[in-house]
């Protein structure tokens, strides 16, 4: 482990574990309940019927769980970033268009269906995951597997 | 040489997927998730027991009847050492009035007689178990209770309870529940009151210890 990190590499480094342990623990706690749980938080939000949200609800949380762990171990780090980026826009556009209906959304679904905050408070915490998220982007290579690959590749 | 870098990251990502993935069945299957709560009127004994069983039951289930005398039975005999979580698990397949009986029992509860009810609903479940039109024993076992009926039907057709009955039927597919009753003994599963005493002997020394004289 001669790797010389920089300031930039531990700030890399913290973001991707924060940024990663998020969506695996988000993944996680929804993929050990029973889908229907997550189905019925999706179909709160008024955007696709009872169906697609099931559908939604067996895939999502397996989706977050790998791309999770992928980010936090830093395989493929700035493609897996971007994708976690863009899960994080598509899920500030599902709370934003919530809030602005005024719809009445008791759990939010981000973490099961545990209660959960208001969606003005998600939706600031999902921008704060998504700067994290781009510092693990521009800076997520300290420590990394596809680092450790490089080197080893020489 | 950027070919096996690449093919390497492929390996690792599909190696770290394939593990998380097989953790996360393999906790399904040994019931590693942990218990949705239910409503209080449907758990029995005290918080602090050290042996918990969670039962999947079905109102129209004969093997559910005989073993809902035998957990009542233990809640006597051990009732300081026992907790018993109850939830429903209708087999709508075969049993055309289980999710109402289990929806009623519930509303029943609401009104603080859901155990009294769920005792009528297994006595009189040759009744109305597979009666062909809307049984009239829902009605009548609520009428013998002095429970609110009109409230009774209008809570059944809440989406709040609908909901509940769902998630508990989802939670005991998720749990390997195939069959009524199904029991969760400190985790270990039992099918049916031979194996449930059979499992529950295992904590007899604990059951015996933590009893109220």
């Amino acid at each position: 482990m001669n790797e010389k990190l920089t300031r930039q590499d531990i700030g890399g480094l913290i973001a991707r574990l924060a940024v990663g342990g998020v969506f695996i623990y988000s993944g996680l706690i929804k993929a050990l309940a029973p889908a229907e749980e997550f189905a019925f938080a999706i179909e709160s939000y008024k955007v696709v019927g009872p169906q697609l949200a099931l559908i939604a609800a067996n895939v999502v949380p397996w989706v977050e769980l790998w791309a999770g762990l992928l980010l936090a171990a830093g395989v493929f780090t700035r493609l897996t970033a971007g994708f976690i980026a863009l899960m994080l826009v598509f899920f500030e556009l599902l709370l934003g268009q919530a809030w602005l209906r005024g719809l009445e959304i008791t759990s939010c679904g981000c973490f099961g269906a545990a209660g959960s905050n208001s969606l003005g408070q998600e939706f600031v915490q999902n921008l704060a995951l998504l700067l994290i998220c781009a510092a693990a982007f521009k800076h997520g290579l300290g420590f990394s597997a596809d680092r450790a690959l490089e080197k080893h590749e020489g | 040489m950027t070919d096996t870098r690449t093919g390497r990251k492929l390996a690792l990502a599909a190696a770290l997927i394939f593990f998380s993935t097989l953790a996360v069945l393999l906790a399904r299957q040994f019931s590693l998730v942990p218990d949705k709560p239910v409503p209080a009127w449907r758990t029995f004994g005290p918080e602090t027991a050290q042996v918990r069983i969670v039962e999947y039951t079905d109102f129209a289930c004969p093997a559910c009847r005989h073993a809902s005398g035998k957990v009542d039975e233990m809640l006597k005999v051990f009732n300081g050492g026992l907790h018993v979580t109850f939830k429903h698990y209708p087999l709508l397949n075969i049993h055309p009035w289980s999710l109402h009986a289990a929806a009623y029992a519930d509303c029943a509860g609401e009104q603080g007689k859901f155990k009294e009810y769920a005792d009528l609903l297994f006595e009189g479940q040759e009744k109305w178990g597979t009666a062909r039109t809307m049984p009239g024993e829902f009605e009548v076992y609520a009428r013998r209770l002095k429970l609110d009926w009109p409230a009774i039907l209008a809570c059944s057709e809440a989406p709040a309870t609908l909901k509940r009955l769902k998630l508990e039927i989802a939670e005991g597919e998720m749990r390997g529940v195939n069959a009524t009753p199904t029991f969760f003994i400190n985790g270990r599963r039992a099918v049916g009151s031979a194996q449930l005493i059979d499992q529950a002997m295992k904590f007899d020394n604990i059951l015996r210890g933590s009893a109220k004289p």
